[in-house]
């Protein structure tokens, strides 16, 4: 067992001690149960984890297209590799359902951005996104992701990429969905428990900080 | 409605307090009158909460939307501008269709706050830093505004009591501005804040420390040490963090004294005009509308500032037209909130440090006191006053880094070394930043709606360009790369520390509230929170309000054991 294993069984074991004896004057401060309706999913402990993955799922708000194109997209932009990627994590059906919840402003600009790089692919390859082959598809994220005409070199500003901004703006929600999964937090790193001990910070001597 | 310790119908006795909110002053008011032996009526707005409700070890994937759920926009527009509303909690803040108010087209304010047991105390972000003569005398010094008619040594033996009973966690320092208190075992500072602490300290002769904070470290008063899960805001199993109902409302419940009454939204206080003394409060039901009347011997307001006023100012008699103890026309002026939008950000790119999703998390950071307009400093020449930082620095995974694919999910885990800063600073008290009642507005228990009239002025914009260019000073000494500064003015009330309106002072033709926060007008009529500061200094002002409370209520025992009241 590593430490901060032990400390978090102390602080569980600690917690429940308490919670039993000197905090009878607090249990007694609350003993009115509030009503459901005011309280949040989370706090009636509703667990939504699983609601992505119900069979006969169906999107609320994309299109059969626009929601094939994006499983496509989120997955080439987080593949699988020692750890599954956004295909898996159903990072589709995530965005999906925000969208479907969002204002007006916010889904047009979503589907701007998905048509967008439909519009790129058929002007450069003459067919949409999700029936380039592989080769292409890779071609034309590399254009989007690493915009040309930078300053690396001159140091001159260059004017805003369209077709970047985009791309980073279906990123940025793809992103999000995925590490705000439960497979994107394991792919972090994260072992499942909520609370690892007391925060040690910095154990380095002066001038030793790395 | 519970009344656990009183057989009779709590409506028809007289009590010797009843105390408007449940918050951080109204649950220290509870405690120390009923403790001393009086009856106290508390009452608060909102429901009883429990610690069932607490989701603080809850993963974010198990809610629907992952913390961006479509009914906080619907009915909390305002309330979700606050970092602490979320999908976990935001039936805590009040719904914002049913507690309206109106501001002037060109002044916005955000009034961010909860109708619960608690109150804000249950979301608060926990910082506790003591004023210094340097805030209270501060008029003296720089001839600007007016001296608080209390000093220092009035208020440190309230200040010890406080510390004591809430634990605050922190440093000792010695700085001048910043009076040392009754401190915890100080949190741990992560690499990158020593470095800019080390740093800050050769090249400016700034303080750098870890933020002193009312999260207890070691077991105390029955509560158990800080667990490091992170999102305080969400609630406390363990209790580590100070708010009112697991500690001075459970206190105050003890005593055998406190009658508490839920769901009980006040609209005025009531006057026995012949006597010119109040006689009590009425409040509606929340949930069935009923009007009801609690009798009291005196009246103590804790309901936050604004609501505070706002229930004063609902409470015109004909002997007080403009608002009850308003002869001075003081009330509802000088509302003030720590102005914020100036700081920097930057990477630390000697750390090599990797993020570590396992890593304790440390529900503080560090913190900067003032060092501008300091009496071991020259002055400044663009302002008068200062401002504090809070920041922090420590590894994060990279969730902006460049491309995608294989590549990208390895640079995410990476990650980037970060370090930040934030300044909150001193807003001056202005006569023309006021509360009044909105002829036009209500709110859903017919209680007439607050319009808020604030604007930060040209001394809180020089403030924030100041604290933003000293920010990318200080982190470029630290070592810090690509430094983004922020040079803004966000709207007033983005940083919660609402101020000002029932101020105290020694002239009752030009204050509201005596030294020891009774009206000046109606002698058994007392206003304890924030709603009485003089100005708001730029340390986050509850720990202040709580000493300000506890010393008002001593005061208070000591008349009523004289038979003064």
């Amino acid at each position: 067992m590593k430490r901060r294993d032990l400390l978090r069984a102390s602080v569980i074991t600690g917690a429940t001690a308490a919670l039993g004896s000197s905090l009878s004057a607090a249990q007694s401060t609350t003993q009115n149960s509030a009503p459901a309706s005011e309280l949040t999913p989370a706090q009636r402990g509703v667990d939504a984890s699983n609601d992505l993955s119900a069979p006969g799922w169906k999107p609320l708000f994309l299109d059969e297209h626009q929601n094939e194109t994006l499983i496509l997209l989120s997955d080439l932009i987080i593949p699988a590799t020692d750890t599954p990627g956004a295909k898996e994590a159903l990072v589709n059906r995530y965005i999906d359902l925000l969208l479907a919840a969002e204002s007006r402003d916010i889904q047009k600009a979503f589907l701007n951005s998905l048509g967008y790089l439909d519009g790129e692919s058929i002007r450069r390859y003459k067919a949409a996104f999700r029936y380039l082959p592989r080769e292409d598809q890779d071609d034309l994220l590399h254009a989007l992701a690493f915009p040309s005409g930078n300053s690396g070199w001159t140091g001159e500003a260059a004017g805003p990429d369209i077709g970047h901004e985009h791309f980073q703006h279906l990123k940025q929600r793809i992103g999000m969905a995925y590490y705000s999964s439960q497979i994107g937090a394991k792919d972090l790193g994260w072992d499942g428990a909520a609370a690892h001990g007391v925060y040690q910070g910095c154990e380095h001597s002066e001038g030793k900080h790395k | 409605m519970i009344w656990p310790y009183f057989d009779k119908d709590p409506l028809e006795q007289t009590y010797d307090a009843v105390v408007v909110g449940s918050g951080a002053t109204g649950g220290w008011a509870a405690k120390q009158l009923s403790e001393a032996g009086l009856k106290v009526a508390l009452l608060e707005a909102g429901r009883a909460v429990s610690p069932k409700e607490f989701t603080e070890h809850m993963p974010g994937y198990k809610l629907k939307y992952r913390d961006h759920s479509p009914e906080i926009v619907r009915t909390r527009p305002i309330q979700k501008q606050c970092y602490a509303c979320m999908e976990y909690n935001y039936e805590w803040f009040v719904n914002d269709l049913e507690n309206p108010y109106s501001t002037p087209a060109d002044k916005p304010f955000t009034w961010q706050r909860l109708r619960v047991l608690g109150g804000r105390s249950l979301v608060w972000g926990r910082q506790s830093y003591r004023l210094s003569d340097n805030d209270f005398k501060a008029a003296s010094r720089d001839g600007y505004g007016d001296d608080w008619p209390i000093s220092y040594a009035d208020l440190a033996p309230y200040y010890d009591i406080v510390e004591r009973y809430v634990g605050i966690s922190g440093s000792a320092e010695g700085n001048e501005m910043l009076p040392d208190g009754q401190f915890l075992p100080p949190m741990k500072m992560s690499c990158g804040e020593i470095l800019l602490k080390d740093r800050v300290k050769a090249q400016f002769g700034r303080t750098v420390t870890i933020g002193r904070v009312a999260i207890i470290t070691e077991n105390h008063n029955g509560r158990l040490a800080c667990h490091y899960c992170g999102p305080c805001e969400r609630g406390c199993s363990t209790f580590s963090y100070f708010s009112s109902p697991f500690t001075t409302v459970a206190d105050a419940q003890k005593s055998g004294n406190c009658t508490l009454i839920t769901n009980a939204v006040v609209s005025h206080v009531n006057m026995d005009t012949g006597q010119n003394k109040a006689s009590g409060v009425t409040y509606v039901d929340r949930l069935t509308r009923q009007v009801k009347e609690v009798r009291a011997k005196t009246v103590i307001l804790c309901a936050q500032a604004l609501e505070s006023t706002r229930i004063l100012l609902n409470s015109s008699t004909r002997e007080y037209p403009n608002g009850l103890a308003n002869s001075s026309g003081a009330l509802g002026r000088y509302l003030m909130d720590h102005v914020t939008g100036g700081g920097a950000t930057g990477f630390l790119p000697e750390m090599k440090i990797r993020p570590d999703a396992n890593e304790p998390q440390r529900p503080n950071g560090i913190y900067i006191p003032r060092f501008r307009n300091t009496p071991s400093r020259k002055k400044q020449s663009q302002f008068i006053r200062g401002y504090g930082y809070q920041g922090g620095g420590g590894a994060e995974f990279n969730f902006s880094a460049q491309g995608y694919g294989t590549s990208f999910k390895g640079a995410v885990k990476e990650g980037i070394y970060s370090i930040s800063m934030g300044a909150f600073g001193e807003s001056l008290a202005r006569w023309d930043n006021h509360l009044a009642i909105d002829p036009n507005l209500k709110d859903a228990w017919g209680i007439p709606a607050l319009r808020i009239s604030m604007a930060h002025g040209d001394n809180e914009a020089a403030l924030m360009e100041d604290a933003a260019t000293q920010a990318a000073e200080m982190l470029e000494s630290a070592g810090a790369k690509d430094i983004k500064v922020q040079t803004r003015v966000e709207m007033p009330g983005m940083a919660i520390h609402e101020l000002g309106t029932a101020r105290m002072g020694n002239d009752p033709k030009k204050s509201v509230l005596t030294p020891f926060n009774q009206t000046h007008d109606v002698k058994n009529l007392f206003v304890m929170d924030g709603a009485s500061f003089v100005s708001s200094a730029c340390q986050n002002p509850t720990l202040t309000m709580m000493a300000i409370t506890v010393r008002a209520c001593a005061n208070l025992i000591d008349r009523f054991r004289k038979n003064e009241v």
